[in-house]
Order: structure tokens, then sequence, then C-alpha cells
């Protein structure tokens, strides 16, 4: 019988993998650039004084000079960072003496706060806004209904899986939403620090994102963190029909892993039965004895489908703590993962400190003007787009935020200071747009 | 050859699957909507049976989870009858809880002052959410 398949071409195949990651990224970018655009205050009253730890060196007031605004943000984002790596180290200290469980019992802790506090106040805003009559005994009953799906949803490995992205999405929202709260230039130097320690993080041999990783990788583990992972995408290839799988024995991944210590490169094979998603968690759990973190591993990251043959690289993960409350002190950490890495079947994942701090600049742009919210959209997109083909190319975790967050800044720059001009004279002389 | 292999290296074998209703309806095979990458169908029991006791815990929302993460047993009104159990018993539950709690929201938001008189100006979120100084955090 006559095979009547086009052969994939790579916009099937690559394209739907990067459109897999970037629609909820423009997603969360999105509502972050609504809600600030529906609850912006005046730039006198958001900079009051919130005691944050992001703004615990300086307080932004409106009457100093741009040098003493400059000094001060950049003090406000080295106190920031310092406290991240710090808090980036106790987690790879806790992580190498296997807490997993109190890992995993704080992302749940964290996760509950930000969906519970962070969004019932940014609800409560919205609500007060608009004068919406909703009662407090609904609202709690939502706001609690909300808040503990979401935590389950973060919690337990195989959750729906568009519950768990929607929930990972709407929280990086909410965190993002909070940071845009924090005075201008602060978040700008912020930004671009942030950007920096992530390329240091995860690329010097000394970081604490690489050091995790090479953790997990070495012991087989998954770190218990916020990460988005996209759904695999179903290769089809031109020689099999629809019912033939083809299939490789998963057990190679750990006879590398064994022979090459924490060799990064090394190859994970996945079967592409899909039958055998659990058989593989079951070989993985009785070989290494690992078992609940293991099995919980293997369920988590290791998805199998149909007619799938995808060879992909070991993932490489990582991760950052970012500590940002202004009221809820205590519970001021989140297991954020930053980077951007391949899962164990070739989907595309990436943490939420990624989302969280691209929606950061784009709502940071929508606090100017929409020209440069598209402005910084493109240039955020296109360096996702950048980082995804190094990705490819070096297959190993990289750092997902220094180059969004560079082209980012600089089309904001030159939006502003340039773009904005021209575009606003030849409107006026109604010469274009 | 695609069939023996199948069943061969998948350790949970889903009879359901295969024979059965196969020729009148199509049964799935996977119970989750999420198809291959979801559950297992021992796993699913499990779990559909955590989230239904759980939502007796005023949590409707998570009777809706539980519908939409199980829709294929819904939808084939054959397959998986004890996932089904618990299945139907979170679509009702969320849905008399739904009733209800509209009705009431409804209520209140339309009834407004005219019914509740100076009780709807206490217990309208906005007001206490000003009161208790929940907004008003910087």
């Amino acid at each position: 019988m006559a095979q009547n398949q086009r052969p994939a071409s790579i916009l099937d195949t690559l394209g739907e993998e990067i459109v897999r990651i970037i629609t909820p990224v423009s997603i969360c970018m999105l509502m972050v650039v609504i809600l600030v655009s529906i609850l912006s205050l005046d730039d006198s009253s958001s900079s009051s004084a919130m005691p944050t730890i992001a703004t615990i060196a300086y307080s932004e007031t409106g009457s100093d000079s741009s040098w003493d605004k400059f000094m001060g943000a950049l003090l406000n984002s080295l106190v920031f960072v310092a406290v991240v790596t710090a808090v980036t180290f106790i987690l790879v200290l806790l992580f190498y003496l296997r807490c997993t469980k109190f890992l995993k019992i704080y992302l749940g802790f964290s996760a509950f706060v930000v969906l519970a506090f962070m969004g019932g106040e940014i609800a409560l805003f919205l609500f007060e806004k608009f004068s919406f009559p909703i009662d407090c005994v609904t609202f709690l009953v939502i706001l609690y209904n909300f808040a503990v799906v979401g935590v389950l949803a973060v919690f337990i490995s195989k959750m729906a899986i568009l519950v768990t992205q929607a929930y990972l999405v709407v929280i990086g929202m909410l965190v993002a939403y909070w940071f845009t709260l924090l005075p201008e230039w602060t978040t700008w130097v912020l930004l671009v620090a942030m950007a920096l320690y992530d390329l240091a993080a995860v690329l010097l041999p000394v970081g604490p994102l690489r050091l995790l990783v090479e953790l997990a990788i070495s012991r087989d583990e998954d770190i218990p963190a916020l990460v988005y992972e996209a759904r695999p995408v179903a290769h089809h290839d031109s020689g099999s029909r629809d019912g033939v799988v083809r299939r490789r024995v998963w057990s190679e991944r750990r006879n590398v892993l064994h022979d090459s210590g924490g060799d990064v490169n090394s190859n994970a094979i996945l079967s592409g039965n899909a039958g055998s998603n659990l058989n593989s968690g079951v070989v993985l759990s009785v070989a290494s004895g690992h078992n609940d973190t293991r099995l919980a591993g293997a369920e988590e990251g290791r998805v199998v489908e149909a007619n799938a043959e995808l060879s992909a690289p070991l993932i490489d993960r990582r991760m950052n703590d970012n500590m940002h409350r202004q009221e809820e002190d205590d519970t001021s950490e989140n297991l954020l993962l930053e980077g951007i890495g391949l899962g164990s079947t070739g989907a595309i994942k990436l943490g939420l400190g990624d989302f969280i701090f691209y929606s950061v600049l784009v709502g940071r742009a929508a606090m100017y003007d929409f020209m440069t919210v598209y402005a910084c959209y493109l240039a955020i997109v296109a360096g996702l787009g950048v980082t995804l083909m190094l990705l490819a190319f070096y297959q190993k975790a990289l750092p997902a935020l220094p180059v969004s967050i560079m082209l980012g800044v600089l089309f904001y720059l030159l939006t502003r200071l340039l773009l904005e001009v021209f575009v606003v004279q030849c409107s006026m002389n109604l010469v274009m747009f | 050859m695609d069939g023996s292999q199948s069943n061969d290296r998948n350790p949970n074998p889903n009879p359901r699957g295969n024979n059965g209703n196969s020729i009148t309806s199509s049964t799935p095979v996977w119970p989750t909507i999420d198809g291959p990458l979801g559950l297992t169908e021992d796993d699913s029991l499990s779990y559909a049976r955590k989230f239904y006791q759980f939502g007796f815990a005023l949590l409707p929302f998570l009777w809706a989870v539980n519908c939409f993460y199980f829709w294929p047993v819904l939808r084939h009104s054959a397959s998986f009858p004890r996932i089904r159990h618990y299945v139907l018993g979170s679509a009702v539950g969320f849905a008399v809880f739904t009733v209800v709690l509209l009705s009431w929201a409804l209520t209140f938001a339309i009834g407004g002052e005219h019914l509740f008189g100076s009780v709807w100006d206490k217990l309208v979120m906005y007001n206490v959410a000003e009161r208790l100084g929940l907004t008003g955090w910087s």
C-alpha cells in the first residue's frame, strides 16, 4: 500500500517544540502586562518604601539624582544577588545531605504562599479596582481551592499535564507581578545582575547551580524544583507505520553514568513504547535502590511517547532561589529553577525563574509604554530562540537569562531613547503609523 | 507483531482495551486525558480515589480536576468501571457544590443592599480587605 506521508519537515518537529515553550512564556508575559496596565499605580506612590530584600540597601525616592539612583540600585542588586547565592549554596548543601523530603515540603509550602497570599492580594486589588461585589465567604472558598489544588499540582508528579503547566505559569505570573512593584532603577539593574549571576552560576565550575546539577546527575536523582516542562513532541519518522514502535533500552544511561561519573554529556536513550513508561521507571528504581526519589524522578521526567524515538542528552538542571517577599518574611524562598535544559524525553524544560524574569522585564517595559513592550517581547523571544539553538548545539544545561535579558534591556533602552522620538515625530506629522 | 510487542512490554496489560467493547465502541487504553503520558490503570484508580476523598475537604475544584483528568473514563461509559465510580462521584459533587456556591454568590451580588441591608457592606470583600488592611500593605 502506498505510503503517503510527507517527510516530517523541520517545522513540524523543531518548530513544534519551540512553540511549546514559547507559548507559555508568552502567556505569562501577556498576563503580567495586563496586570501591570490594569493595576498601574503612579510612579510616586509605587516607590513608597516597601521593605523587601531587594530594597534593603537603598529605597529609591523620586528626588534623588540619576547617579544616586543608579548607585542605590546597584547596591540593592548586589545585596539581592548575594542573598540568592547564599541561599543556592544552602540548597546545594541540603541536596548533598539528601534532605529531599524537606526540599519537597518547602517547595509545596512556597507554592502555597505564592498562590494563596500573593494571588489573593492581587485578586483583592482587582476586585477593589472594579468594585466587584464578591463576598468574603465565596472569595475564601475559591482562593482556598485554587491554592490547595495548585500545591497538589506542584507536589504530585503525575498530575494532569495541562493543570501543572497552567499552575506553573500562574505562579510565575504572580511572582513577576510582585517584582514589578520594585522601584524602577532597582528593577533594571537587578535584571542585569541576575543575568550575570545566572551566567556565572551555571557555567563556572564553582557555580552553585552547576554543582547542584552535577550532584543530581551523579546521583541520578531529580532536583525538587519548579520547572516548566513542555509536552514532548511525537516524532513521526517517514519509515514508520502507525503501530510500529521503536524502542531502545533504557539502561545505557546508567552504565554511562557509572563509567564517567558526572559527565554531562552522557546519553539517555528512551524507549518509545507507550507502555514502557512504567517499565523504565521500575527498571531504574530497582537498579538504583533509591526507591522513592527514583520513582518520583522516573515518573516526573521520563514520560514516554508512542512512536517516538528520541535520543536526548542527559539533563542538567539548574536551580536558583529567589528571595523576594515583602510581608511574609519567613516564607521567603522559592525553589525556582533557572535555565534551560532538555528533559529526558527531549522535551524542553525551562526553569520558572526564567519565566519570572522575562515577565518582570516586559512588565516593567509596560509601565512605560506599549511600544517598549513590543520591542522587549520580540527581544526576549529572539533571545530564547538563540538559547534554544545553543542548547541544541551544546547539549548541556544553559543559562536562559543572559541572552534574553541583555537583548531585552538593550531594546528597551534603544526604544525609549531613540525609537520613541522617531515614532512620535512621524505620527505627529502624519508620515507613518 | 506490534500488538504482541506492546503487550509484552507493558507491565500492566489492559484487557479492557483489547476485548470487550472494542467492536462497538473504541474503549480507550489510557484512562487519563494525557494518554500515554499519563497514568496506567492501577495508578489511575488510586489517584481517582484520593482525589475523590480529598475533595470532601471543601475542595470542589479538586473534583473538577479529577473529572478533567479522567475525561476518557467519563466519555466512554463502559470502560474502567472502578475508576468511573469515583469520577462520577466527583462530577456529581462538583455540580452540586457549584450550584450551591453560585446561587449564594449571585444572590449576594445581585441582591446587594436591598436584600441584605447593612450586612452586605460588612460581607463584601473589598470592604473586608480594607478593614483588615489586607491591601494597604505598604
